[in-house]
């Protein structure tokens, strides 16, 4: 199967090079920790944030219909996207009504989604991502590889590059430097740009409201400084309340980074009014549908609590060690392994729920209490058949071995002596599926006595 | 389920006018109401959130809260009173180099209505260039802003700017140093109580930010800088009677 063996080769080459990716995550997960710690509760909260979400869901058309209400009444036009081909056809029709040949960008993961910047480039809208590490990334030519931090996995020299040849500056590697090289470059952007698109944390059914997060301002910029604002949200953004919103503020920016809020807490509600000095002249809210609401009634639909904080993907040990690009989507990590595959196709992505260990700690950590790996259970039982005949037979075997003692024992003396050519403490090759398993799994060499004697022998009660 | 049943009829009696984009929808939503009729909702919408998510009361010192928690996020607090708030935001100014300064505190702001006026004349005075034009070009050259708060929050140590009627949006985001002027007055304990307020509002402004810290990114291998779309140095003078 050719994704099997892209997924393999990707793996491969990623796990050589993520140190970077590795200490980075585990800063953001100490930080994580602390910040949840200074919570009175922040069990209670999480569930809490998770029953909300789940009713919102469960009662979707009612929400929507309130939200759209809203929204209209507060001066803003709504456009229904049912894929993301329409999205982009949407997006790229206000640009040409006003005109628009420079675009900005906040940071906005339903964007990539959709892959909107081809698609406007492709009609002659300069797009400009502007949150810093996307910058880098388009200028770059790369793509993000964690949905919160995009350029987790690039040094400071790769950026350096990066940012000399596209904006001509001095070489430098102080991070402070180039920041302000980047804020020099966009605030002329800002300037001129004609059409804003944003993406959205959460929308408010009772008063049609967008919240908006962001650290560095770009979310600000760019619903502030053009004359159009256009606002990309899935629909499962929504919450029913205004006095929902600090349910899910509190657990969004320290998930993410440890932080108790971010910088900017952004609510929109409707364009510019008519005394503001300034905003947008118009907002339009565009709802993606994209296979979203396939998921509402059956048994994957607690996957669209996911408020993208990312905190699996920084707690998940493959993703630490494979980084976000190894898993060829646009949402990577643990609740990626569930979202691509629900959203784009199983077949595709058929390799992506089997990209984890099931150790649980992206359960653990999620704000919404998403049960990923018991998704990913599930999700990996829809894709047995397109599994190789080998792993499947041998697989079975392992089953039926398992189930007896007998069996256990006498496989338990048979496996080391099948298992052949061991180097530096590790088994590599082997017979039949075997050898397929030890090619893309480290198998250690069992130790000289097993537990089951050791118990016999030393440590049960009866002996 | 009322809502469920009066809703639909709505906008289908709009539907003649509809523009293109919000027929599709209408239609989108009739359709996942249909396919999701015989689901059963199970999670109920809780009503009580407060006593599971505030984590400041309003007998604690708001005022100590608020400073330790701006502190950590990185604005910095000056303690100012009625009759010298001005003077230290001269201070500020003056240590930052700043010359050219927008000036826009509201006049619904405990500061009163004449604020902007006095603050104006006091910086003229001073030798600085206050402004209260926010036009495009000032907004992108002044040196620094000192604007008025709508509301602060202890908890987290966040400053709340909304738009308005001679409030542009871009003053506490476009010049590099932000001056907020907070009254104790104005100081809420928990989010939950600034969200409980908008909730109670008759209708929203069409912006509000709620600033909690400088412009920050980490997104170079992890260090942090600030200043990077928004103000550099966030200063809050909290003004106690």
């Amino acid at each position: 199967m050719s994704t099997r063996k892209a997924f393999r080769q990707r793996v491969c080459e990623a796990v050589a090079d993520e140190r970077a990716v590795h200490l980075a995550t585990w800063h953001k997960m100490e930080a994580r920790a602390e910040s949840m710690r200074q919570l009175r509760d922040p069990e209670a909260i999480c569930e809490l944030a998770a029953r909300i979400k789940q009713h919102t869901l469960e009662n979707l058309p009612r929400y929507l219909e309130q939200f759209v209400a809203q929204v209209e009444r507060s001066g803003g036009c709504v456009h229904f996207a049912a894929d993301a081909d329409a999205a982009r056809r949407i997006i790229c029709d206000i640009a040409a009504a006003h005109g628009a040949k420079l675009a900005v960008k906040g940071k906005s993961m339903t964007s990539e989604e959709i892959h909107l910047n081809d698609a406007l480039e492709a009609v002659g809208v300069r797009t400009v991502e502007t949150d810093l590490g996307e910058f880098i990334v388009q200028i770059d030519h790369d793509r993000p590889s964690h949905i919160v931090t995009p350029i987790i996995h690039k040094d400071r020299r790769q950026i350096a590059q990066a940012m000399t040849r596209a904006t001509g500056c001095a070489y430098t590697e102080d991070a402070e430097e180039l920041t302000a090289i980047a804020r020099r470059y966009l605030r002329d952007i800002f300037r001129r740009c004609e059409l804003g698109i944003t993406g959205v944390n959460f929308g408010v059914a009772e008063s049609g409201t967008l919240c908006v997060c962001t650290n560095e301002g770009n979310g600000r910029m760019s619903s502030t400084r053009p004359r159009v604002h256009v606002a990309l949200m899935g629909i499962e953004k929504l919450v029913p309340r205004l006095r929902d919103l600090p349910v899910f503020l509190k657990l969004l920016a320290r998930s993410s980074t440890g932080q108790p809020l971010t910088v900017y807490t952004t609510l929109i509600t409707g364009p510019k009014r008519a005394d503001d000095p300034d905003g947008p002249e118009e907002l339009h809210v565009v709802l993606l549908d994209n296979g979203r609401s396939e998921l509402l009634a059956g048994e994957f639909a607690e996957v669209l609590r996911c408020i993208r904080c990312g905190a699996c993907l920084n707690a998940c040990p493959v993703y630490r060690n494979i980084g976000g690009h190894a898993y060829g989507s646009v949402y990577p990590g643990p609740i990626g392994s569930l979202v691509t595959p629900l959203l784009q196709g199983l077949d595709e992505h058929a390799e992506l729920p089997r990209a984890s260990s099931l150790c649980g700690a992206c359960r653990v950590v999620c704000p919404v209490k998403i049960d990923i790996p018991g998704l990913l259970v599930r999700l990996r039982a829809r894709t047995r058949r397109s599994q190789p005949l080998l792993k499947r037979v041998a697989m079975r075997a392992w089953k039926w071995m398992m189930k007896s003692p007998t069996r256990y024992r006498w496989a338990q003396w048979w496996l080391p002596r099948l298992l052949p050519d061991c180097r530096d403490g590790w088994f590599r090759g082997g017979p039949g599926p075997l050898g397929a398993w030890t090619r893309s799994r480290d198998l250690p060499i069992p130790p000289k006595q097993s537990f089951r004697k050791l118990w016999r022998e030393r440590l049960s009660d009866e002996r | 389920m009322n809502a469920d049943q009066n809703q639909p009829r709505d906008s289908r009696a709009r539907t003649p006018e509809l523009p293109p984009a919000r027929a599709a929808m209408t239609a989108f939503i009739d359709a996942l109401r249909q396919r999701l009729r015989d689901f059963e909702s199970r999670a109920s919408l809780p009503q009580e959130l407060e006593q599971t998510v505030r984590q400041v009361v309003a007998d604690d010192d708001l005022p100590t809260r608020f400073t330790r928690a701006a502190t950590s996020v990185g604005l910095e607090v000056h303690a100012g009173s009625p009759t010298d708030w001005m003077d230290v935001i001269a201070d500020i100014l003056r240590k930052h180099e700043a010359h050219s300064v927008v000036v826009q505190l509201d006049t619904d702001s405990p500061l009163g209505e004449h604020a902007t006026a006095e603050l104006g004349n006091r910086l003229t005075t001073d030798g600085f260039e206050p402004t209260t034009v926010v036009a495009d070009e000032t907004l992108f050259s002044a040196d620094a802003a000192v604007t008025s708060v709508a509301a602060a929050i202890a908890e987290t140590g966040t400053i709340v700017c909304p738009s308005g009627p001679d409030l542009a949006r871009g003053a506490s985001l476009l010049p590099p140093i932000h001056v907020a002027v907070v009254q104790t007055s104005q100081l809420v304990p928990d989010q939950c109580d600034y969200f409980d307020q908008l909730a109670g509002q008759a209708g929203l402004p069409a912006n509000i930010n709620l600033i909690t810290g400088p412009s920050k990114t980490a997104d170079i291998e992890g260090i942090l800088v600030t200043g990077v779309h928004g103000p550099r140095h966030v200063h809050v003078v909290l003004v106690s009677p």
